[in-house]
């Protein structure tokens, strides 16, 4: 008895055990769905991958690499692919830009800032298939008002969504509409925390607006331009809703995306093993571009913000 | 030092084309709702109609069931919004406050969930809800947002916030962990619950994919999917109603946001911050 309590003195792994006993159940329901619908179909598609699996079927064959093989030989996949990419390159940092102007400008005591505020933020609490479709209207060729503009200034009406090599484009500026006042919100939040002297004394030492906006207002917030990276780019999977509502993947596949292929594959024709691979593939771009940034940006981040 | 007023006005001169630009679309929808579907088509009729007709509105409420979307986007939001608050309160407390093997490990894991959205993992997810016996059902929109690892992580950095005094005072009077979080924690973190919720609410009263995939009957639909629907069924042929349907499907959403202005702006401003 003596030399088991010395034990227990000695290691006081009683009380710790107690405690995670505790962290352990209070994680447990997260854990539960969390494993449910994130980890576990991963694995699933990883899984997937490697076999022949039909939708509605529970013959599953294995397949090895033959997939991945007819994934890397398959034009329309590396269209979707250019497409996804191009939309996602373009998008986000013009988005981000217009953003950032958008913060600094502000970033003032104008008046009616509030009433700004609103105007640029409220495209955010739009669901994304009324936002689409009220696009598909002011994109008409016909008669909607955007031709009419384009008419107004003696510029040539376009096609828009009819149009293989307008379509991509028209999604991408409504994207840019849709996020622009999300990010400018975030932004401003880094900017009010800017000591205000710094601008001061650039001002007297002459510093041009567009100099201050570069050198001090840039680099200062840089944490928060990262975070918004990496925010928009995990938001523009949801071109999905846009390209389903607008084009549905039209004309001529310009509008596919890889997030639309998926679909397609497993709801159209079927072939969850292929789509499964077309996702893994989605799932390495995306993370592949994460690790570029985090590694290029995210380590400029630390060494000028802190 | 005191703004030139060519600056002062300079700015505006930039701003409010920019600000009309961006409203322009909401304006769009909303004259459209009381046009004419001549006037529609006609360009030459000017942006404003020339008498303001209601009946676009009962048409559109007759053509499908609004009400029955609205209620099922009512409750599939609010379950959502109470499972997370359970969820991410109980494993915030556990991730700020008590030490355990592996925390870091597992806190990287419930990291893991932002990098993969439902967008990302819709397809096997949809097998597995189906395999559940859970296709066309409320709960179905559910189930996949219960967890998150956003709410969590916004969470535990409010309360790590919360001075380790307090929650000692509650050990002292006899306070367990559960009510300690309940008493002392939940309550100071208050800013944060409601600036998670508000964007809690927003993403999941707008979902559109997932609902979409997962809904096969009138009953469950939400208004977003409704709204879908409806634009398929008479693509272009009658935008008046069609708008008029868009303007009940934005305006909950948009109302709470000119009320609660302060506090929407403030949720999403900070929510990525701290």
């Amino acid at each position: 008895m003596f030399v088991l309590k010395n034990f227990l003195m000695r290691f006081p792994f009683q009380n710790a055990t107690k405690e995670s006993l505790v962290a352990f159940a209070m994680l447990l329901p997260s854990l539960i769905f969390l494993t449910a619908f994130t980890y576990w179909p991963i694995l699933r598609s990883l899984y997937f991958s490697f076999h022949d699996v039909m939708l509605g079927s529970d013959k599953i064959f294995f397949l090895g690499w033959e997939n991945y093989e007819r994934v890397l030989t398959d034009s329309l996949f590396w269209k979707s692919f250019r497409n996804t990419a191009f939309y996602t390159l373009i998008t986000i940092p013009l988005a981000i830009v217009c953003a950032l102007l958008l913060a600094v400008a502000l970033d003032t005591k104008i008046r009616g800032v509030a009433l700004y505020r609103s105007a640029f933020f409220y495209p955010v609490m739009i669901p994304s298939v009324a936002a689409g479709m009220v696009w598909v209207f002011l994109y008409a060729p016909g008669y909607g008002p955007i031709n009419g503009m384009m008419d107004a200034l003696g510029l040539p009406k376009l096609e828009w969504l009819y149009s293989s090599e307008w379509a991509l484009p028209a999604i991408m500026v409504m994207s840019i509409w849709k996020y622009s006042g999300y990010f400018m919100l975030i932004l401003l939040a880094a900017l009010q925390l800017v000591p205000r002297d710094l601008y001061e004394a650039a001002k007297l030492d002459g510093v041009s607006t567009w100099h201050q906006l570069v050198h001090i207002t840039v680099p200062l917030i840089s944490p928060t331009i990262y975070f918004v990276v990496i925010i928009g780019i995990l938001h523009s999977y949801q071109i999905f809703d846009y390209v389903f509502v607008m084009t549905q993947g039209g004309p001529a596949d310009s509008t596919n995306v890889l997030t639309l292929y998926i679909y397609q594959n497993a709801f159209q024709y079927q072939d969850i093993g292929f789509a499964s691979t077309v996702a893994n593939m989605l799932l390495v771009f995306i993370g592949i571009l994460i690790a570029l940034i985090a590694a290029t940006l995210g380590r400029r981040v630390h060494y000028l913000g802190r | 030092m005191k703004p030139s007023f060519l600056k002062k006005y300079g700015l505006h001169a930039i701003l409010l084309p920019a600000a009309l630009l961006w409203i322009g679309p909401l304006l769009w929808i909303l004259v459209t709702s009381v046009k004419t579907r001549v006037e529609v088509f006609d360009a030459s009729s000017g942006l404003f109609p020339q008498n303001f007709i209601w009946d676009n509105y009962p048409a559109a409420m007759s053509v499908a069931p609004f009400g029955t979307y609205m209620m099922n986007s009512f409750l599939v939001t609010g379950g959502i919004l109470v499972c997370q608050i359970v969820t991410i309160s109980l494993a915030a407390y556990a991730f700020a406050r008590l030490t355990f093997p592996f925390k870091n490990l597992i806190f990287s894991l419930f990291l893991l969930q932002i990098m993969f959205p439902i967008y990302a993992i819709f397809l096997t997810n949809f097998l597995t809800v189906r395999e559940l016996g859970l296709m066309n059902s409320l709960p179905a929109m559910i189930v996949p947002f219960v967890a998150s690892g956003y709410g969590t992580f916004m969470l535990r950095q409010a309360f790590r916030q919360v001075p380790t005094e307090l929650s000692d005072a509650a050990k002292l009077d006899g306070c367990g962990h559960l009510s300690t979080l309940w008493h002392v924690y939940l309550p100071l973190v208050r800013p944060t619950l409601i600036a998670f919720a508000i964007i809690s609410i927003v993403t999941h009263w707008n979902d559109y994919m997932w609902p979409l995939l997962v809904t096969n009957s009138e009953s469950v639909r939400t208004l977003p999917i409704g709204l879908g629907l409806l634009a398929k069924s008479d693509s272009g042929a009658d935008w008046t109603r069609l708008m008029a349907a868009t303007v009940i499907v934005i305006s909950p959403l948009l109302l709470l946001f000119v009320i609660f202005q302060r506090r929407f702006v403030d949720s999403f401003m900070h929510a990525g911050l701290k």
